[in-house]
């Protein structure tokens, strides 16, 4: 779970997240604001990577994507 | 132990910094290859021997000995698909063999979907020189035909 907290710290706290979708080894996140999207904290958080395109960023976070998605929906 | 990666379906090799999809081109799951599959392509098969760490519609992960982790990725935003055209044969913890046929899938179909079919295969967190390619860009491979060679990590 501490991984999943550090995500979402990461990503701005669930007032800047639309949507989490994930898909196989990364989350596909849309965000409101992608200044407050932190790559240095979500890496820290062992993930592999980022990649951002305008609001649509992508966290490679490996084959637990599935559950790290649902683990950030449980602290909502 | 020197891990061969086979080619998971039939088609033409491409880069994988070819591949229309940032995160793949970019290597950030790991460096690899990928099969531009031909029309009829529509069996894929498991890339190595191992246990399948998560298999979707579109895309399967298998843990392979020495803990590396081989994904194979049906196309480029496939997860949008919602497994529609898509038949899976395994299921999670499953042990396989390299060629063992996982999923039923139709390139073609995924194509008059407005998404690239391309199949990228990645070798999860691997050093890129611990990877040699058995297989050049433009080469035509059939599924289960050697594609590379991953050095056990040690």
């Amino acid at each position: 779970m501490a991984k999943a907290e550090k995500i979402l710290e990461g990503l701005g706290g669930f007032d800047n997240i639309v949507e989490i979708e994930p898909c196989i080894t990364r989350l596909r996140v849309v965000v409101v604001d992608p200044s407050q999207v932190q790559d240095a904290v979500l890496k820290a958080a062992g993930t592999f990577g980022v990649v951002r395109s305008g609001s649509a960023i992508q966290v490679v976070v490996g084959p637990e994507a599935d559950t790290l998605a649902e683990d950030i929906e449980d602290l909502r | 132990m020197t891990l061969v990666i086979t080619a998971p379906v039939t088609g033409r090799v491409v880069a994988l910094a070819d591949v229309p999809d940032p995160v793949f081109a970019q290597a950030v799951v790991g460096p690899g290859i990928a099969i531009e599959p031909d029309d009829d392509a529509t069996v894929a098969t498991a890339p190595v021997a191992g246990s399948i760490v998560k298999i979707h519609p579109h895309a399967v992960v298998i843990g392979a000995a020495g803990d590396r982790g081989v994904l194979t990725h049906l196309g480029i935003n496939t997860v949008q698909m919602s497994g529609e055209g898509f038949t899976v044969h395994a299921a999670d913890g499953d042990t396989v063999a390299s060629g063992q046929k996982l999923i039923d899938w139709d390139p073609q179909a995924v194509r008059a979907s407005g998404r690239s079919a391309i199949v990228p295969i990645v070798a999860m967190q691997a050093e890129e020189a611990s990877l040699t390619m058995l297989a050049q860009a433009g080469d035509h491979v059939t599924a289960g035909q050697p594609l590379m060679e991953w050095a056990d990590p040690a």
